[in-house]
Parts: structure tokens; sequence; C-alpha cells
């Protein structure tokens, strides 16, 4: 098997005697990007938390390329290939932008190792490469805590690139975005998604259309309806939970 | 590519170097034997100081025990300047006044000093490595790791005076001879005890600068901003933590061998809360963030206190407490950041016009 096999099988999680997630299961395809869409509450956040270790589920399991992957520490789960990137841009606001990318460039992780390594091979290549991709190659001197919220956004993207896991976990990954700087992020994502397993937590449509080749839709911790754009944009159920009220403002 | 002098590496080196080379010159300007002594129990001091902005400063290990290391290192070694004085079969005075008759167990791997200095070190980083392994692990952090490192520091105070016949209680060991390795005494009045300072200050303190500045390094300034964050590239944050608090008190633990052999006397006071306080204030003073200001800082303190702390006597507390307030509520960087501060607006306002501007401008963008 190559690359990032992702099932999730049957999880449920409860916060306080509220079932979040309620029999949740998901076979997701290598190569792809795979939209995980729903209402607010329905859950979404929730998944991407029990898949990157964040979160224990209650019952239910996470298989990648064939090993269960449930419960295991965050940084394990990242070791194998899964990277994220936060709802709330999560970059480290006291390092320089260029910082901020050589730490995320963790092919060494052991810490008797790192202290002997100074310039990690390739990293300097890839960090080139990533800040051209995500436009912050002026800003690399610069203290990640000052730049804009679109820049922000970037710089986390730019360091689940430098990081270059199998498998991306996105939530929300143009929130707050201008539509120029939403244009520049779909170009990313849609090149990546040929050499990268993607899956992207998303409400507006109008984003998921111009990236998703499946459209997972999250009712109330449960899968409500699968399968393309078109799809989904047809299914009843889905037009009432939640196109249809986007619909209605 | 770096605007601001005080962020260049290579200008950071200069630093570090122009004032190791002057604390080199030290005692060619002087052979006052008093003087010289005096000044490398600043040095032990500085070292302190490093060692605390090592995890407190890069890491955000807010760390008010240090005193553990320090005092574990400070006893090992002068159990074994004790033992240096002693001849075969016979046990320190103190014990007899304390009704032993057989040297204690813990005591007899002192007889020999390589072993001896070597538990000095060993015991108080693998204390640190287990009780920060159980800490990190766990994700103890800020606040309340700062308050268990003040427990232990009490308990081991404690500890240290109730055991009575091995440490001598409150009154402490008082080897009566210098420290001998080899061939050279080690007079706690002279240029030797300076030198070892020096050497063992700067070997720490360069092994620190590097050390923030390898990927370890980076990694651990990362986990200061944001744990969480880091756990999510692959870093296994606790091992991160526990490695650079482990390394912090295997320097604290050199500074307290030090000690021992430069005033030739341990006792529980080297475990008193306010002791382990002042090394932070002293770090806080001088910048945490920097290793050789946080050094500096406590040069500046402690020299402010041996001469100003005469005069003042009882006052000097106040003083100092009150310079403590004053640095967290207007330099929350310490000297260092006042100098990091300076040394940006010099820039801006010569020449380096067209950075200034992008910066203000990604200033603006950022509100």
């Amino acid at each position: 098997m190559i690359g990032g096999f992702l099932k999730i099988e049957k999880l449920e999680k409860s916060f306080g005697g509220n079932k979040v997630i309620n029999g949740f299961s998901l076979d997701v395809t290598e190569r792809t990007l795979q939209c995980l869409v729903g209402p607010n509450g329905a859950g979404k956040t929730t998944i991407i938390d029990l898949i990157s270790g964040r979160q224990k589920p209650d019952s239910g399991h996470v298989w990648l390329s064939g090993d269960d992957i449930t419960g295991m520490g965050e940084h394990e789960i990242a070791r194998r290939g899964i990277g994220r990137k936060f709802q709330i841009p999560a970059v480290l606001k006291g390092l320089t932008v260029r910082e901020n990318l050589e730490v995320a460039y963790s092919r060494e992780v052991n810490a008797v190792r790192n202290m002997f390594s100074f310039r990690p091979k390739g990293c300097h290549e890839t960090l080139r490469e990533v800040a051209g991709q995500v436009r912050l190659t002026e800003r690399m001197d610069m203290e990640a805590g000052l730049l804009s919220h679109g820049e922000t956004q970037w710089l986390e993207i730019g360091m689940v690139l430098m990081q270059n896991p199998n498998i991306l976990l996105l939530d929300e990954p143009v929130a707050g975005m201008t539509e120029n700087e939403i244009e520049l992020t779909v170009a990313i994502l849609n090149k990546l998604k040929r050499t990268h397993t993607i899956i992207l937590v998303e409400h507006d449509m109008n984003f998921v259309r111009k990236i998703a080749d499946i459209v997972t839709v999250l009712h109330m911790g449960s899968l409500l309806a699968q399968g393309s754009i078109g799809e989904i944009e047809q299914d009843e159920r889905v037009r009432a939970v939640y196109l249809g009220t986007e619909d209605a403002h | 590519m770096e605007r601001n002098p005080y962020h260049n590496k290579t200008l950071q080196w200069l630093a570090y170097i122009a004032v190791f080379a002057f604390l080199g010159l030290v005692p060619l300007m002087t052979d006052d034997d008093f003087l010289l002594n005096q000044l490398a129990t600043y040095g032990v001091y500085g070292l302190l100081a490093v060692s605390i902005s090592l995890c407190w400063g890069s890491g955000g290990i807010l760390n008010l025990g240090q005193g553990i290391a320090f005092g574990l290192g400070a006893y090992g070694m002068a159990m074994t300047m004790q033992m240096q004085s002693q001849t075969e079969g016979t046990i320190p005075p103190f014990m007899m006044n304390n009704g032993l008759d057989t040297l204690p167990a813990i005591w007899e791997p002192f007889w020999s000093t390589g072993t001896g200095i070597f538990l000095a070190l060993l015991i108080p980083t693998l204390f640190y490595l287990v009780f920060g392994g159980l800490m990190f692990a766990a994700r103890v952090s800020g606040p309340f790791f700062a308050i268990m490192t003040l427990a232990i520091l009490s308990a081991l105070a404690t500890i240290f005076v109730d055991l009575q016949p091995y440490t001598n209680g409150v009154n402490g060991i008082s080897p009566p001879m210098p420290l001998t390795i080899g061939e050279v005494t080690v007079d706690p009045y002279s240029s030797t005890a300076y030198w070892l300072v020096f050497v063992l200050l700067l070997v720490c303190t360069f092994g620190a600068k590097l050390l923030t500045q390898s990927r370890f390094g980076l990694v651990v300034r990362a986990l200061k901003d944001d744990p969480e964050r880091v756990r999510f590239l692959g870093y296994n944050v606790a091992i991160y933590e526990t490695c650079v608090y482990a390394i912090s008190g295997l320097m604290a633990a050199v500074a307290g061998c030090c000690f021992a052999i430069l005033t030739q006397y341990v006792s529980p006071a080297q475990f008193e809360v306010s002791f382990s306080i002042s090394v932070v204030i002293w770090a806080a003073i001088g910048g945490r963030a920097s290793l050789l200001w946080a050094m500096l800082g406590a040069f500046s303190v402690q020299g402010a206190q041996s001469y100003a702390g005469d005069q003042f006597l009882s006052t000097w507390i106040l003083i100092l407490g009150f310079s403590f307030i004053l640095v967290v509520r207007f330099l929350p960087g310490g000297f260092a950041g006042l100098v990091e501060m300076v040394l940006d607006r010099l820039t801006r306002s010569t020449g380096g016009r067209e950075p200034g501007l992008e910066i203000s401008g990604a200033k603006g963008a950022a509100e």
C-alpha cells in the first residue's frame, strides 16, 4: 500500500453526556481531496481531533495503512504522516516566519540527535520553495505574531507543507481570507491533492465546489451523505439539514 | 537580512567572546586573592542565571527550585572534599559528635575524588530527569510546575536539616582542606579557583548558546510558544522539556560544586527558597531570553548587593524587590530587552528607512 490510506470505523465520542460523534465511519481514498461539510455543531472539528489524536474516541477505530492508530499520542500520529492545520491558525507567534517553517520541517524528531543538528539536509531548499508557494518570501525575518490574518493562515499551510505528511487535515483553511487569497489557496490545494490525501473541513460551499473530489456531509455526528459535489447538492436530505438553511439567507 | 544587530548571530557570538575575553583578563589585572574569590563566586551565580535562562528564557519552564541541583551538587562536592582530608578508617568529626562510629554507606563512594565529583553531578541530573519526566509527561506546566519545584526544594532543605548525623544538620559541612585534583590544589583564594570557575562558566555558557541555536533549541523555543502545535508536528514535547530541564539542572549542579570549592562550606542555606528565587530575579533583571544578559544580571545584582548592600543592610532586599517590580512592569525583557529596543530604534533611524516602513506597515495590517 502506498501513501496514506485512512479508514475510520464507527467512532463514538461524548462530551459530558452529549453524543457529539455517533457511529461515524469513513473510507478515505488516497490522493483525493475530501471535504467534510455540515452545519455548526455537526462534529467536523471533533472528527479531525479524533483522527489527529487530540481527542480519544469512546469507541471505534482509526486505521492508517492497516495500523490501528486509535488512542496514540499526537506526536506519534504526526510521525506516521498525518499533519494538521487548526481552525484558529496556530502559528508560533514569538518565532520568525523562517523559524516557524524550520521547526515544521520535522524529519528528525529525536531530541538528542537534534542537539547536534543545525542545518538539516534539504531544509533550506524546501523552505525556499514553500515560502514562495505561500507568498511569504518577503516576510521571512518577521515575527509570526505580526503577520496579517491571511498571511497567518498561509504560514500555517506552509508549516503543513514543510512537514510534508501523507495526509493533511485542514480545518477551515480559508476562513477570513480575501477573494484573492482564497484563489491562491485553491491553486495550492489543487496541486497538492495530486500527491497527497487531504481532508478539509469547510463551511463555504463555493470554496468546496472549486476543490472537492468527494464531499462528506456530517449531521449530528453521523455521516448523512457522501458523493461528488453535484450529487450532494441534489440530495434532498442534505438540502433539508444544511444547504436548505444556507439558501434561505 | 536581519536588520536589528541584536538578532545577528555573528554579532551575538562576538558579544559572548568579548565578555568572556574581559572576564579572562581579570586575573591578570589584579592579584588581590580576596577579590578573585569574590569574583569567582559571582561566576557561580552567573552560571546559575545561565541555567535558569536556558530552561525559563528559552523553554518557558519557570523553575523556582534551581537550588535543588545547586544544593545537591554543593553537598556532593563538600562530601568529596571532606573525605579527601580523612585518613583511612576515620570518620568526619561531626559524625562522632552525632553518635556515629562508622562511616554511613552513602558516604563510602566519596572516598574517591573522581567518583565523588561524578556523583555530585549525576545525582542532581538524574533527579531532574526523573522528576521532570514525571511532571512533563503528565503535562504539568507553568505555575503548577513552578510550585512543584518550590515544594521539592523546601522538602530537601528539611531533609538535610533532619539527617543531622549524615549531613551535620543546619551547621552544614565545612571541609578543613581545599579540593585537590591530582597534583593541583584548588585554593579558593587564588587565581586557580578563578580560572576553574571561568572555564566552567565559559564551557556551559557557550554550550548552552550552541544548544539554543540547534534544532533542539528551536523546538524548545517553539514549545514555549505553543506546546500543542509542536506536538502535531511530531515532536514529543515532554522529552524536549525534560531534556532542557535536566541540562539546566546539570549546569546548576556544576555551579553547586564550584560554590563548595570556593567557600569550603555547604549548609541547608543552599536549599533556601529565597536563594532560588533570587536566581530567577537575576535572570529577569538581566533578560531571561538571553543567556549572556542573564549572567550579566547576576553579576550586576550580586555586585550591587556586595557594595550597596553593606550600606543599606536589610533595606537591600526591599530595593531588590522594588527593582524586580520595576523590571516586570517597564522592562519585561530586562536589560536585554532594553538593549534590543535601543538597537532597533537606532537601526531604524539610521539608513534602514525602507525596512522600517515595511515593519510598521505589517504592524498596521496585523491590527
